[in-house]
């Protein structure tokens, strides 16, 4: 008589390749989150070693920022108000060397205040160039 | 060659965690704005943290060397590959940011200010 034999044979799927896996996908997530892109807004500067003209400075929208208050060419400006104005002030301006307005900020000028006005100004066309105050030693004997 | 396979996974893993440009630990808060762009390259990154302490790629620098610095890590990179990102704590005072914006200016960078979206909570 014929013994038949029942072979079971336990197939296990093979467990070592499973931490080759998990590696890659962190790997993968590591990767994509090295990667993320930041936010921000790009700022053109002339370049500092420019000389300015000064009779053509003069004729370039000046903007003094402090922390209470926005004040364009003299006149205070609240910042909406200052968002509409400097559109109209740089429409007006056909070459782009007009369109340059010189912003000077008092020390305590906040960041975010001084990123909001620079955003109305690059929004309006115009390029900012900072004015920045004068340091002068002076020699006490 | 299994323990080998994991010792070279790894060795890739802590090299992409060791970002040279690491400035994970600064505590700042960006100010918002609208309609921001977005950018991936930076040849360097400045930060002004909320002590208004000054770092470079995550390093702490005076305001004095940091054009220096800069110029020596854009090198001769051509224009529009010299994008330096500057991250300034929302209540830092012009004192602090407007000396960095000039010598960021002078190092020839194209300066990129990393601010959050306005419209997001």
């Amino acid at each position: 008589m014929k013994i038949r034999r029942r072979n079971k044979l336990l197939v296990e799927s093979p467990a070592s390749a499973t931490s080759d896996i998990a590696f890659i996908l962190i790997i993968f997530f590591l990767v994509c989150a090295s990667v993320q892109p930041e936010d921000g807004q790009k700022q053109s500067l002339p370049k500092s070693e420019d000389q300015p003209d000064k009779k053509q400075q003069s004729e370039n929208p000046e903007v003094a920022i402090s922390r209470t208050s926005i004040i364009l060419n003299g006149n205070p400006l609240k910042p909406q108000q200052f968002r509409t104005e400097i559109k109209k002030v740089l429409a007006q301006k056909k070459r782009e060397v007009d369109k340059v307005v010189v912003v000077k900020s008092k020390p305590d000028t906040p960041y975010e205040i001084w990123i909001e006005t620079a955003g109305y100004i690059k929004e309006a066309g115009g390029i900012i160039t900072l004015q920045l105050e004068e340091q002068q030693t002076e020699m006490v004997n | 060659m299994a323990m080998g396979d994991i010792a070279f996974l790894l060795l890739i893993f802590f090299v992409i965690l060791a970002r040279v440009q690491d400035d994970s630990h600064i505590i700042w808060e960006p100010a918002k704005l609208h309609n921001l762009e977005q950018s991936k390259n930076a040849k360097a990154s400045v930060a002004i943290d909320a002590d208004n302490k000054l770092y470079l790629n995550g390093k702490p620098i005076g305001v004095t060397n940091l054009a220096g610095e800069i110029s020596e890590i854009l090198g001769e990179a051509p224009a529009g590959k010299r994008t330096v990102f500057l991250k300034v704590h929302k209540h830092a005072t012009a004192t602090y940011f407007e000396p960095v914006i000039e010598a960021i200016s002078e190092a020839g960078g194209d300066l990129m200010h990393v601010l959050e979206d306005a419209r997001m909570k």
